[in-house]
């Protein structure tokens, strides 16, 4: 008996002695999961995998985001009262701070900027341990962030006027400086692609092998240009868009039409694109954005079971009116789909329907009436056929074009017109090429107002492009449309409200002495 | 006693070398104070292996005893007493009745205290209690039985009720209660039948559960399985009962009529052109030409009465150095919704003790489940609200639906397919649960019935095999659905092993408890999660599985989890008492967990004061009252049921298209979690009181439980990040208050009452976040976590009424500013600014009802038997969301209550807009509109049994049992019990009804 309490008296000793020297130690432990700082950083190979993801978060917009970007323009309506009234509300220009569409569209850039801002962080931390070459890698590869960047920041400027820059991934001190006016932001944007451009590959966008489709030094000309024409400096537009031309590597796609389609994918047009694909697969990884609400909500697709859409994207009976008007064919075939409907109620408006209108696409889908609306863009429209075998989602795996060749070419003819010097081919000849490639007849001696027309015709449905060049020309009649009326109040979305119970956004002396600081202050712990 | 104890010690130190004694033989009678003999009752030699039980007349003989022997006489009910073998050989020995069983013991964690020892707040409920209800999980027969733990029924077969102890004291999602099974640790305790219970000892203070330390939070329910007794005759038991399920109310929806007339009076042209489209196609009413000929109640299509049955057979007993039980037990119930939806588990257990020696002990327990489950696709409770009468279920002109030919609302141009059939149709998920619990323990009494050391190993492992089959189908109008397999194969391994040290003493009016312990956690998830497409063969259930899959559908369609958590505690536990009239407690946990990367360690102290005032001698006099216990105690506790802190930015791993190309690359986070405990600090005070000679005892409690530290998902704006951090307090009080009254009207009727209720406020006090509040659900359906105000809480605007008449509006600026018409809904204005903004919405109220109440009576006449019990709660509220879903497609069906009492000219409703003004954004906000009265009043369980005793006959009992036969409320829906308040597709809680036979021999 003694002999048994002994040993068990050792044994619990033993055994209390292990339970605590066995565990402390794996209290420190987190299983399953992959910190920043367990990757290697002295592979240089590994450098462009930030980079790549940076792509992936541009990329993965939501599907209100180029919505709301564009919807309040003359060339594209909501598509009627329905579940998202205050989107509607919006393309009337009344707006609504508590509306989540604004928020979350807000959000998504401020996100991808941190985003964007800590995947530059990630390739400098490669670039410590990198050789010469790889050194000069990296640098490319942030120049190319930081034309995505841009972008984001062009898109906020562009929509709340007024917004934070914002260049670290802990925004805490930026915040306190405050908001920048919009043409600050513009300014920012014309420096820092300044800074970028030399870093950046000499080459079209598609011809790149490393990253095809990525960012070269023209999309980066493309963001200055766009900056300088926000900032109305007509010369730096030219200059930029100058740089594009003259490099000769761009040239439009022939076929309007395709251009929007899969053949029309990163074609030598192309400056900016988000790419998308399901890489021909029936089955298996796809990384696709929603088109959905861009679709007819009703239709008899030429290839079995291809889903319809929502009907949220309507073009305007004043841009079909204008296209038809002008004798349009092509584009006024590519930018819409016709519903019988609405091809029955543009006769009763009066106007004589062209013999192409009709609502079977060229590519045999039959739209057919719906609720919501009597059109649907056909920008944003993969025809069934073009969908991989066995994927049924609304334009599954199409590309979506940002900045195309066509846009610089009016951007450079508007610039010139208005009296810029041109530093490239004259206005005539970059307005006629655009209008040569929708079998419209050349003009001689182009005005601002028809370069504006040609820009309305060529890009209506496109990222709101109409919308800001008639806020940015003040042009308030051509948005009071079918009803609405327009003031100089109506130019930018409120600040959400959400944002401002969050941020310093109103306060004149930013108190930095508020929990958000602390907290912001904390994490950097 | 002082002698005795010296005595035993002493013959305790010299056992090794004996006295040479002459062994002999005693004997003796055992009888109760009403000098009647006590059959059954032990006796024992301390210390050496010589006992007895006594026979039918209470006698008892001891064979090979010596002088200075002690010996043992104890027996269920009464005072245990200790007699020393001094000279003679026959003793006449009278028991004490002990009153109330006060001597009864509390499992507490960690050990046993005496009941009326206890400081803390600590409810217990016996195995009858719980074998009441027909359930297949042994939480939802503590239903409105115990004050102070909520909790909410589920109807779907197989899933556990949402169990709430003292409010909600953290914002994460771990709001999980820890069960204790005989030691080992659970989240739940699905694989339990209500058979296996002997006791659930539920502990709802900081105080009494502080000992569990940093997995507390949530409340401690220690469950015990049934054990077997030494020498105890072999006792076999079958109980088993069958019975139906019914849906009971059942929501009224609009009929074919109802709708149209809507319709039509909401002016929308769309939705009348969809009524024509739907004359056109399936004819018009010949009753009322302007409906279509079709009424389909959705409802109706898609419910079904559901069986259950269960049957448990047990065989429990003993002998001189072994205890045993073991049990087995089948369960099945069917679900009401009409698909492949239904529970089936079988469990074994068995648990043995065995003496190795007089000291050395050890038991091993195990308990294996294994359960299938089919579980429902809660889309179809919220198809079938919304899916419009005039659409028939099948639609023979759908040519292009197939394998059967669903109707497709499309076809008739509404936005969904509607169509609840085919996701009942062609969906199965089956789950397959098996869960095995293994508990070994030594136990060594290093001084005898003083000093013990125990340690327990524990693991306990679950696998849980889910298959989502979806199998293909089209509807017509583009509407595919591809055949698909989603296999996820979770595994949890958790082991603990504990080690405890305890020292039992008492030295005159001073009794006392020490003890020290250490216990080591490690828990292990594996998650595996595949999902392969374009089954070949997927008509034949045994082709179901993934390699009849098209490969390339695993192309990113494959995800794995692993974590591994770790903790490591130190613990110790004083209890003391003085004349049993002056008692205190305190614990102590130190507590490391790897789930806290800013601080792993957390301290968790308690402390718990008693006085005993009917033990004071200025109470003799008092004759009405026979036991008097004041208590109060604070403790604190740690919540480490939360996500574990990342500690650091981390890496996923993503894939992006370049020429159609996937690249691989990386994104990392820019902020991370770095949290510590949330830590609860718990003031509790209560009191005991028992009267009429032990007939009536009454409980009270009152609390305030703070949770600090709270986690909550703190908004980083420009990141655009919600981050868990240790940013704010939560605090919940309440009263709590049981009372029971037994009694008996002659010899043969017998009684009972029991009534509890709980009263429960439930506040934010404190947020740390630059915005002042926490969001959560989503914007058009707000919920809103603010300083004073209740967690999760509904925010929105508060409805006034509805506008009438075109005089109101235009006396109203609001209603002109915003072109209202009659029939649209009056909010009002909180800040009297003259506008209706976002500024003027508050909280309407929470899902937490702020006052729960239950109660049972019971009754015994010969060998008739009836019991009832009731429940109910007041104060929560519902968000019907089934209703709010007009907001999103504005063409689809409504409850009978909603087309009904619209508004449709003055004076017709002042609480529901018109059919024109549900689909205006106005009337869409989030409002007290949607936001519902969640308050009802249901009779819980009503069971009346027949107990047969004859001589040739096993004892046997016949019961027929209703469960929640009859429920009040107001709330439309089907039922009031909603775990979250947000009501879009909650499974309807059936009413059971059953006959059952419990037989033991």
């Amino acid at each position: 008996m003694k002999t048994s309490k002994n040993i068990f008296i050792r044994l619990s000793v033993l055994v209390l002695a292990l339970a605590v020297s066995s565990c402390s130690d794996k209290l420190d432990t987190q299983e399953g999961q992959l910190n920043t700082g367990d990757i290697d950083y002295t592979d240089a190979s590994q450098m462009i995998d930030p980079l790549i993801g940076a792509y992936y978060e541009i990329s993965s917009l939501g599907w209100e985001e180029p919505l709301l970007l564009g919807v309040r323009g003359d060339d594209v309506n909501s598509g009627g009262l329905g579940d998202q009234p205050l989107y509607t509300e919006t393309d009337l220009f009344n707006y609504n701070k508590d509306f989540w569409m604004y928020n979350q569209v807000w959000n998504s850039h401020y996100n991808d900027i941190i985003n964007m801002n800590t995947a530059i962080l990630q390739i400098e931390n490669f670039m410590e341990y990198a050789n010469e070459t790889n050194f000069a890698r990296g640098e490319q590869y942030i120049a190319e962030i930081k034309v995505i960047r841009a972008w984001l920041h062009f898109n906020l400027a562009r929509n709340w006027e007024d917004i934070f820059i914002i260049t670290s991934n802990q925004p805490e001190a930026e915040l306190e400086q405050g908001v920048a006016t919009k043409d600050e932001v513009m300014q920012f944007i014309s420096n820092e692609m300044d800074e970028v451009i030399p870093l950046l590959p000499d080459a079209r966008p598609n011809q790149r092998t490393d990253l095809p489709g990525g960012i070269t030094r023209y999309t980066a000309y493309a963001m200055k240009a766009l900056s300088e024409q926000e900032l109305q400096n007509y010369q730096g537009v030219a200059d930029a868009t100058g740089a594009i031309i003259n490099s000769g590597l761009f040239s439009l796609y022939p076929d309007f039409y395709q251009l929007f389609k899969k053949p029309g994918e990163l074609s030598n047009e192309s400056l900016l694109e988000f790419q998308y694909s399901d890489y021909g697969s029936e089955s298996g990884e796809a990384f696709y954005h929603l088109y959905a609400p861009f679709g007819p909500q009703n239709w008899d697709p030429a290839r079995d079971n291809a889903e319809a859409g929502w009907g949220f994207y309507e073009p305007s009976n004043k841009f079909i009116g204008f296209m038809i008007d002008r004798n349009e064919t092509v584009r006024l075939e590519t930018s819409v789909l016709f519903t019988p409907e609405g091809i029955a109620e543009l006769q009763a408006e009066g106007y004589t329907i062209p013999a192409f209108v009709s609502n079977v696409t060229p590519s045999d889908d039959v739209i057919n009436n719906y609720v919501r609306a009597n059109f649907a863009s056909g920008k944003h429209y993969l025809p069934s056929v073009q969908l991989t075998d066995g994927r049924n989602n609304y334009g599954a795996g199409k590309n979506f074009i940002v900045i195309r060749y066509a846009e610089i070419l009016l951007m450079y003819a508007e610039a010139v017109t208005r009296g810029a010097s041109a530093t490239a081919i004259p206005a005539d000849e970059a307005v006629n090429l655009v209008r040569e490639r929708a079998d419209m007849p050349a003009l001689s001696g182009v005005t601002t107002e028809q370069v504006l027309d040609e820009k309305f015709a060529e890009l209506a449905m496109e990222w709101g492009i109409r919308y800001y060049d008639m806020i940015r020309l003040d042009k308030y009649q051509e948005l009071s449309y079918d009803g609405r009326t327009f003031t100089a109040a109506d130019e930018y979305l409120p600040y959400p409200q959400a944002q401002v119970d969050a941020l310093p956004l109103e306060a004149t002396n930013v108190d930095t002495n508020t929990a958000l600081n602390d907290v912001l202050s904390t994490l950097n712990r | 006693m002082k002698i005795r104890l010296l005595l035993t010690f002493v013959a305790l130190l010299f056992c090794g070398i004996g006295f040479a004694q002459q062994p002999k033989t005693i004997s003796g009678t055992i009888v109760g104070a009403d000098g009647m003999p006590l059959p059954g009752a032990e006796v024992k030699v301390i210390g050496k292996n010589i006992f007895d039980i006594t026979d039918f007349d209470g006698n008892f003989v001891l064979e090979g005893v010596v002088e200075g022997d002690t010996f043992r006489v104890t027996f269920l009910g009464f005072k245990p007493q200790e007699l020393p073998v001094v000279g003679a050989n026959d003793y006449q020995i009278t028991l004490e009745e002990d009153a109330a069983a006060l001597d009864e013991v509390v499992v507490v964690g960690y050990g046993t205290q005496r009941k009326a020892d206890l400081t803390g707040s600590i409810v217990t409920i016996e195995s009858e209690e719980i074998e009441k209800t027909p359930t297949s999980n042994v939480m939802q027969s503590l239903q409105g039985k115990v004050a102070g733990v909520q909790i909410t029924s589920v109807g779907s077969p197989g899933n556990s009720p949402n169990v709430r102890v003292r409010g909600l004291g953290t914002y994460t999602s771990g709001t999980n209660v820890l069960y204790v099974v005989d030691g080992a640790l659970y989240d739940n305790i699905d694989f339990l039948s209500t058979k296996d219970i002997k006791s659930i000892n539920v502990l709802k203070d900081a105080s009494s559960s502080a000992i569990y330390g940093v997995r507390a939070a949530n409340g401690v329910i220690i469950v015990e399985t049934k054990s077997g007794r030494i020498n105890q005759k072999p006792q076999f038991e079958y109980d088993g009962y069958t019975g139906v399920q019914r849906a009971q109310d059942v929501v009224k929806m609009a009929n074919a009529e109802q709708f149209t007339t809507m319709v039509y009076e909401s002016g929308s042209q769309a939705d009348i052109q969809f009524v024509l489209n739907a004359m056109q196609r399936f004819g018009r009413s010949r009753v009322n030409p302007n409906v279509p000929d079709v009424n389909t109640d959705w409802y109706d299509e898609i419910l079904r009465e559901g069986l259950i049955q269960s049957h448990s057979i047990g065989v429990s007993g003993g002998g001189d150095n072994v205890t045993y039980s073991v049990g087995a037990n089948y369960f099945a119930q069917e679900g009401i919704l009409d698909m492949k939806n239904e529970y089936e588990r079988f469990n074994i257990r068995s648990k043995m003790d065995v003496d190795i020696t007089d000291r050395f002990k050890t038991s091993v327990n195990m308990v294996f489940s294994n359960a299938t489950q089919f579980q429902p696709d809660n889309a179809a409770w919220f198809n079938a609200y919304f899916a419009v009468p005039i659409l028939p279920v099948i639609d023979p002109l759908n040519t292009a639906a197939s394998p059967v030919r669903y109707a497709n609302a499309q076809l008739l141009g509404y936005r969904n397919t509607q169509n609840p059939l085919p996701i009942t149709k062609f969906n199965e998920d089956r789950l397959k649960i098996r869960k095995l619990l293994a508990t070994m323990d030594f136990q060594y009494e290093i001084i005898e019935d003083k000093l013990d050391i125990k340690t327990t190993y524990s693991h306990n492992f679950s696998a849980l095999e889910e298959r989502y089959v979806n199998l293909p189908y089209t509807l017509g109008n583009n509407y595919e659905v591809q055949s698909s397999i989603k296999r996820e194969n979770n595994s949890f391994s958790n082991q603990y092993w504990d080690n405890v040290l305890t020292y039992k003493d008492q030295i005159g009016d001073h009794r006392f408890t020490a003890m020290v312990g250490t216990s080591f956690r490690d828990e292990a998830v594996n998650e595996l999660e595949v999902t392969g497409e374009r089954i070949r063969g997927i008509g034949l259930e045994s082709s179901w599985y993934l390699d009849f899959a098209d490969p390339e559908s695993f192309n990113n369609n494959v995800k794995e989890i692993g974590k591994r958590y770790y903790g490591m505690s130190y613990f110790g536990r004083v209890s003391y008492s003085f004349m049993d009239r002056y008692l205190l407690y305190g614990t102590f946990r130190a507590d490391g967990s790897s789930k806290f990367t800013l601080d792993p360690w957390g301290y968790f102290p308690s402390v718990g004061l008693g006085w005993v005032i009917s033990e004071e001698n200025f109470m003799d006099n008092v004759g009405v009252i026979d036991f008097l216990k004041l208590r109060a105690a604070w403790g604190k506790l740690g919540n480490d049921n939360v996500a574990a802190s990342a500690g650091s930015n981390t890496i996923d791993v993503v894939s992006a298209p370049f020429g159609d190309n996937p690249r691989t690359g990386i994104v990392s986070t820019s902020v991370f979690s770095n949290n510590t405990w949330e830590v609860i600090e718990e003031l509790n005070f209560g009191v005991d009181l028992e009267v009429l000679e032990n007939r009536l005892s009454l409980t009270a409690d009152y609390y305030i439980r703070d949770t600090e530290n709270a986690i909550l998902p703190v908004y980083i704006p420009i990141v655009d990040q919600s981050i868990e951090r240790n940013s704010g307090v939560i605090r919940n009080q309440g009263l709590e208050f049981s009372g029971n009254y037994f009694g008996n009207i002659g010899e043969d009727f017998e009684f009972s009452i029991g009534a509890n209720f709980t009263t429960l406020k439930n506040e934010a006090t404190q947020i740390e976040d630059d915005r002042g509040y926490i969001d959560s659900g989503s914007a058009e359906f707000r919920q809103r976590t603010i300083e004073g105000g209740p967690l999760f809480g509904f925010y929105g605007y508060e409805r006034v009424g509805v506008y009438q008449n075109q005089a109101q509006i235009d006396a109203d600026p609001i209603a002109v500013s915003n072109n209202l018409v009659p029939g649209d809904l009056i909010y009002r204005d909180q800040n009297n600014d003259g506008m209706i903004t976002d500024e003027d919405r508050v909280v309407l109220g929470s899902f937490l009802p702020d006052f729960t109440y239950g109660g049972n009576i019971a009754m015994n006449y010969k060998a008739l038997d009836f019991s009832m019990s009731f429940y109910g709660q007041a104060g929560n509220k519902i968000l019907n969301r089934r209703r709010g879903e007009i907001i999103f497609t504005n063409d689809t069906n409504m409850d009978a209550d909603l087309a009904n009492n619209r508004w449709h000219g003055e004076g017709t409703s002042n609480i529901y807009p018109s059919a024109a003004g549900m689909r205006k954004a106005w009337n869409q906000r989030l409002s007290d509109f949607w936001v519902e009265d969640g308050e009802f009043f249901r009779i819980q369980t009503i069971q009346l049994g027949y107990t047969v005793e004859q001589e040739d006959l096993p004892w046997m009992r016949v019961y027929v049992t209703a469960e929640r036969p009859f429920s009040f409320f107001d709330y439309n829906g089907f039922t009031p019990e909603v775990p979250d308040g947000v009501d879009r597709q909650t499974y309807p809680v059936p009413s059971i009804y059953t006959v059952g036979i419990n037989v033991k021999f």
